[in-house]
């Protein structure tokens, strides 16, 4: 993993879990991040992102309120939107590919699956840092070239389950 | 620039990259990995007393639901909702079991039409079961006794939810 210091990065987390929200602040603090905002739904996430000009957002999908998917295509598609360039990872326990599709539809620029530990939430922020992207504008979307993403997508993890686990531990599933 | 499909190529400002060094003296090295990963396992007190909140909740959302069986759809939802919360938060603390377990309630209950008695079971049976691993502290896979829940489990599993 590159030796990324992070410490000056702002970063706006947006879940509506309490026990989340203070598990991606305690790893970006372990991680250095000196400087986090939360919010705990979209709505209130575009509000902050008027007054704190962060450098990238973590985003929770399934939330209670305004979700992720529509805050994310707000962020984007919204002419008076505070920073429609801003670096998204989406947060989701969800990995079906359609999915997927819809929030990179909407524009993020990469995925987190749940569980997280600090390791895989430092490779997404590793993986936006080194994919600087070419941003798209066509009549229906604005937002970071999705070629990379889904093809990125279509190799990372599937869903954990009983009879997977089981398998792993040659019994019977 | 602009090709004739209307489609529009923008660089995007490099604000991020732009705060971030390269070997800067706060580098997230695999030491400073490992700190932040030590970190997150002294939180397993806080996750302990968070699930054991999660668990309250998901039990009296099973509680309505028993009361609701005619109208079943807004507590599956919340059922479903405080499962998916537990499957996202047991694998970070070394909790694997409960994040099997809770996705599996999910698909679970994303496969219900109509719910029945037995449907009911199986999710009494789910929420029982994460009880016992969070009252043993099975960590990890829960080793022998692990696989012994999810063998059990999958039994009951296949005997309740058999359609003949």
């Amino acid at each position: 993993m590159s030796d990324f210091d992070i410490v000056t990065t702002k970063v706006l987390i947006v879940e509506d879990n309490l026990h989340f929200r203070t598990l991606i602040r305690t790893i970006l603090q372990a991680l250095g991040v000196e400087t986090v905002e939360e919010a705990r739904d979209g709505a209130e996430a575009l509000d902050v992102l008027t007054s704190f000009d962060a450098d990238l957002a973590i985003i929770d999908w399934k939330m209670d309120g305004l979700d992720g998917l529509e805050c994310v295509r707000r962020i984007r598609s919204e002419e008076d939107s505070s920073n429609r360039y801003l670096p998204i990872i989406m947060v989701t326990g969800y990995t079906e590919d359609s999915l997927a599709r819809e929030a990179r539809d909407v524009g993020v620029n990469d995925f987190l699956s749940k569980p997280i530990s600090a390791r895989s939430l430092m490779s997404r922020i590793i993986s936006v840092l080194e994919n600087e992207q070419e941003f798209i504008e066509t009549e229906s979307y604005f937002g970071p070239d999705r070629r990379r993403l889904q093809a990125k997508y279509n190799g990372d993890e599937r869903r954990v389950s009983k009879s997977a686990l089981a398998e792993k531990e040659g019994g019977v599933a | 620039m602009s090709d004739d499909n209307g489609v529009r190529v923008i660089k995007a400002p490099d604000t991020l990259s732009r705060k971030v060094i390269k070997g800067g003296p706060g580098a997230v090295d695999p030491a400073a990995l490992e700190r932040a990963e030590a970190v997150i396992a002294g939180m397993a007190d806080s996750y302990l007393d968070w699930v054991e909140e999660d668990l309250v909740k998901i039990q009296g959302a099973c509680d309505e639901l028993k009361a609701n069986k005619d109208k079943p759809k807004a507590f599956l939802d919340k059922v479903f909702g405080i499962a998916h919360d537990m499957k996202g938060q047991g694998g970070s603390f070394n909790y694997d079991l409960m994040t099997i377990l809770g996705n599996d309630l999910c698909r679970f209950i994303e496969s219900i039409d109509d719910m029945t008695d037995p449907d009911l079971e199986v999710i009494v049976l789910y929420i029982d079961t994460m009880k016992i691993v969070i009252s043993q502290r099975m960590s990890g896979d829960g080793g022998e006794e692990g696989r012994k829940i999810l063998s059990g489990l999958d039994l009951v599993f296949k005997k309740l939810t058999r359609k003949d």
